[in-house]
């Protein structure tokens, strides 16, 4: 090999090892799963104002993000009443929300939820909430699924 | 004389606080505008208010004055939310940033060894 040419073979070698390098790096995709925060279960349920109880819950449940000022959320609303009809467990996230105006909510539209939590802001900061409403379908208490953005008959046509 | 003293000593006092206090939230407010808000075009968290950005701040803020350090915030927010989150590239990526660099000398050395100057 002409001696001159070392250099440039050698560069244009990192060059490509750098390439494939960057393009192998693991890329999260709808099928990875995510654990779900330990936080979920150490903070109490509003009305009965006791922890999720794991076992009642079971493997398979979903976790919505909800508030009274989000339209969007009452725009899925009837989807999560027939999901609880159908028996899957749905707990209830109320983010940044006013205490009396989520009371009103849920007593104007019906309460779907196994369990309902208050959060300020510290669940939602965990599992890496965008915006509400946003749902997680978990098993075995890892996230399988998940939904930004209100929930369409297509999304949970599997569990009806 | 003790009175002097013990004013001169409140007014030292309220000055390192007040002090402490406010280059701590300058130190925040810097922080929030490495921080990008998703749901916002090219706007990052200091700028934007949307529940996104004003939850994420007030989160940031009581991480920051639980004692963690912005690195080890940093840190925590790109394993929730992915690189996205942070308007600062990785340092693992100057590599990349450097590839056309890289390249270019590569092709001015070509050059130099096809025309001999």
């Amino acid at each position: 090999m002409k001696k001159n040419l070392i250099i440039p073979i050698a560069g244009l070698s990192i060059l490509l090892i750098c390439v494939v390098y960057y393009l192998y790096q693991p890329v999260l995709s709808e099928n990875d799963t995510e654990k779900l925060p330990d936080i979920l279960f150490e903070t109490k349920d509003f009305y009965n104002d006791e922890i999720i109880n794991k076992q009642k819950i079971g493997d398979f449940f979903i976790v919505n993000f909800f508030a009274s000022w989000c339209k969007p959320c009452l725009a899925e609303h009837p989807l999560l009443m027939e999901l609880q009809s159908k028996g899957i467990k749905i707990i209830g996230i109320n983010f940044r929300d006013d205490k009396d105006n989520f009371i009103k909510w849920i007593k104007q539209h019906g309460n779907p939820f196994e369990y309902i939590i208050l959060d300020d802001g510290s669940i939602a900061y965990e599992m890496g909430l965008i915006g509400v409403p946003e749902t997680y379908f978990i098993q075995n208490s890892f996230i399988q699924k998940k939904i930004q953005g209100p929930l369409f008959y297509e999304d949970v046509e599997e569990y009806l | 004389m003790l009175k002097n003293t013990f004013k001169v000593f409140l007014t030292l006092l309220f000055i390192i606080l007040t002090s402490f206090g406010y280059s701590n939230e300058n130190k925040l407010n810097d922080y929030y505008k490495s921080i990008r808000c998703l749901v916002c075009e090219g706007q990052s968290i200091s700028e934007s208010d949307t529940e996104f950005s004003i939850n994420l701040k007030e989160q940031i803020k009581k991480k920051y004055i639980s004692g963690l350090s912005f690195k080890e915030i940093q840190e925590e927010l790109i394993s929730i939310y992915g690189e996205e989150i942070s308007f600062k590239p990785p340092n693992d990526h100057y590599l990349l940033w450097l590839s056309p660099l890289i390249l270019l000398i590569i092709f001015i050395i070509l050059i130099r060894k096809k025309f001999k100057f």
